[in-house]
């Protein structure tokens, strides 16, 4: 269970030898990045066919918390940190001359990815948080047009800026309690940020942390990074880094904060992000772009379903975080090559019948039609802000369905528009058959999602439980706290 | 009689505020990269003060004399980490505004959003969005190039 921590330091090893190997040989630098975050996978996916109803802690070079550095692995922790390593296996830059550079970067994403999921530190959290959006700067800017530089700066200030506020709300939470470590910072929470310091805390790190998961008002940078991206890149931020900013959110709101306007805050800035998304994407004329605005959509969904309280919040929120980490990224695989106006679209399926075929799929689960996964998804968010007894909870559920018809409109146009009679309009040119064959892969695990959908909720619940429950951290994290 | 804590507090709030103000209010590019500097040492110097007290001595044992009032060696650490972090940010934000500043002669950030949204538009081949409402757009680059570099 110990060579978790390989996760984050072989990707990392292996980014900075890169250059080094890219001299001796090309051909070895070419699949040393493939091959290691291949081997992180299995190690990942081996960890969690270990790990039972026992979460681990892992005390980095022997220190004992809250001295030492902890790496906490529960199911949620391994879970995610397998859909960094899977995600940019499957998302693997191959293409253009700076492909050591952009390989290394990729390596390091794969690395503080991971770290980040397994991270039981807030300062750890913030570090490797920076790392991500450093490595994310980089990658965005690889097409080096204007456009995309421009773009780029524009998301570095936005970054920059929730960095530095997150940063402020951790030096809150310092100053509160004294420690970082997020199982002491439990301990400590009740009696010592249950004040309106704790929740300015949390605001900040809301917002701070929100920044990649493209929570309401700090979300300008998406379209912009979306349109001007590679479509790999676009991929892996809309589908693995936001969930784990996510991921950070979620863990604060079960370990640390507990206040109920906490979760008010943050079910009224999701509310928010559906409504702008989706209406955004509705208006969109481009493909990328209404995929970017979807997103949006998308995350404000998860946004509202974790500021459900308690375990069936985590459960829901879980379901759907899953389901776009699956499709998003295989439609922005179909945009690498359909990019561009929506109107060039039409009649693509007599050209790439696959491809249209795929899209309608993952759109359809996208909106929730049963039986796809993402209906499953989504009824478990209603039934659960149905349950709730506040009004604002309701109002969360009536703008999911408002935002899900908007979908099935904006999505059926497209996908009407395919089967058009495309008259004298030359076709986007076909998708690169890797492409095309990841998506299908995508597609395809969807699609196997819908039969076997029971166990996976089963499982998936588990998953939430053992999030959820507060003193099984604590008491993995360090075993004489609790009496 | 004004305390040093509460200089020091006022001091990283204020740095805190002047720096968000810059970034939301500058148009000029340098000048929102300055907010960025300015807010980053705001929030360090903050968890700087988070368990700062008067006459703590830097928690090093000379000679096996050990200080009285020791200070939290944690958030020294953290923040050199931090400025580090930020140090590094500030010189890729500097270097992409140089390159912006190359491809288009501009460092105004409504004028290279607009620019931005004109090649995503151009790209992707469809009009730019826009209401009856939205405010006039820049002249051509070629006229306002003059005078500046």
């Amino acid at each position: 269970m110990n060579n978790l921590a390989l996760m984050i330091a072989l990707p990392l090893i292996a980014a900075f030898l890169l250059p080094v190997i890219n001299r001796v040989s090309s051909l070895a630098a070419r699949w040393t990045g493939p091959l290691v975050v291949l081997v992180t996978s299995v190690i990942g996916i081996m960890a969690w066919t270990q790990l039972g109803a026992n979460a681990v802690a892992i005390e980095l070079g022997g220190f004992r918390p809250p001295l030492g550095i902890t790496l906490y692995a529960d199911q949620l922790a391994v879970l995610f940190a397998i859909a960094v390593s899977v995600g940019t296996l499957l998302l693997w830059p191959d293409d253009g001359e700076d492909r050591i550079r952009q390989s290394t970067l990729t390596l390091i994403l794969a690395a503080s990815g991971s770290g980040l999921a397994l991270s039981g530190d807030l300062f750890n959290i913030y570090v490797l948080y920076e790392l991500v959006a450093v490595v994310s700067y980089g990658l965005v800017a690889s097409k080096g047009t204007p456009g995309s530089l421009a773009a780029t700066m524009r998301y570095l200030i936005v970054s920059a800026f929730g960095a530095a506020l997150a940063l402020t709300g951790i030096a809150l939470v310092y100053q509160a309690t004294g420690t970082l470590n997020l199982a002491q910072l439990s301990q400590l929470a009740p009696t010592h940020l249950n004040n309106m310091q704790g929740l300015a805390a949390f605001v900040l790190m809301l917002v701070g942390f929100g920044v990649k998961a493209e929570l309401f008002p700090v979300n300008t940078w998406v379209p912009e990074v979306y349109a001007t991206a590679p479509a790999r890149v676009s991929g892996l931020l809309a589908g693995v880094v936001s969930k784990l900013a996510l991921l950070i959110i979620v863990r604060l709101l079960v370990l640390v904060f507990h206040q109920p306007e906490a979760l008010q805050i943050m079910l009224v800035l999701g509310i928010l992000g559906v409504v702008t998304g989706e209406l955004a994407a509705w208006r969109a004329r481009d493909f990328n772009r209404m995929l970017a605005f979807s997103s949006i959509g998308q995350l404000g969904i998860m946004f509202i379903a974790f500021s459900i309280p308690g375990q069936a919040g985590i459960f829901a929120g879980l379901a759907v975080a899953l389901h776009h980490l699956l499709v998003k990224p295989a439609m922005f695989l179909l945009a690498e090559r359909w990019g561009g106006s929506l109107a060039k679209l039409a009649g693509v399926a007599h050209s790439s019948p696959l491809g249209a075929a795929l899209f309608i799929l993952l759109a359809l689960s996208l909106i929730g039609v049963p039986p796809l996964p993402g209906f499953w998804a989504k009824l478990l968010v209603m039934i659960n802000l149905m349950a709730q007894e506040s009004s604002l909870y309701t109002l969360g559920a009536w703008i999911i369905m408002g935002g899900a018809a908007l979908e099935a409109n904006y999505l059926f146009r497209v996908a009407g528009s395919f089967y058009h009679r495309a008259d004298g309009q030359t076709p986007p040119a076909a998708h690169r058959p890797r492409d095309l064959a990841t998506a299908a892969l995508l597609g395809a695990t969807l699609a196997v999602g819908m039969f076997v959908i029971m166990p996976l909720a089963e499982q998936l619940e588990g998953v939430a439980d053992q999030a959820a429950d507060r003193d099984h951290y604590v008491q993995t994290v360090n075993p004489e706290a609790l009496p | 009689m004004m305390d040093t804590g509460l200089i020091l507090h006022t001091g990283a709030f204020g740095l805190i505020v002047i720096g968000i103000a810059g970034i939301v209010l500058s148009s000029h590019l340098i000048r929102i990269i300055f907010g960025i500097a300015l807010l980053e040492a705001g929030a360090n110097l903050l968890l700087l003060l988070a368990t700062w007290h008067e006459g703590t001595s830097a928690p090093i044992i000379v000679d096996g004399h050990i200080p009285a009032v020791m200070a939290d060696p944690v958030p020294q650490a953290l923040v050199l980490t931090a400025i580090v972090i930020g140090v590094g940010i500030l010189a890729l934000a500097l270097s992409l505004a140089l390159r912006i500043q190359q491809a288009w002669g501009t460092l105004d950030i409504r004028e290279i959003r607009q620019r931005m949204e004109e090649e995503i538009a151009d790209t992707a081949g469809v009009d730019l969005p826009s209401s009856p409402h939205a405010p006039k757009p820049f002249p051509p680059v070629a006229a306002k190039q003059e005078g500046r570099s």
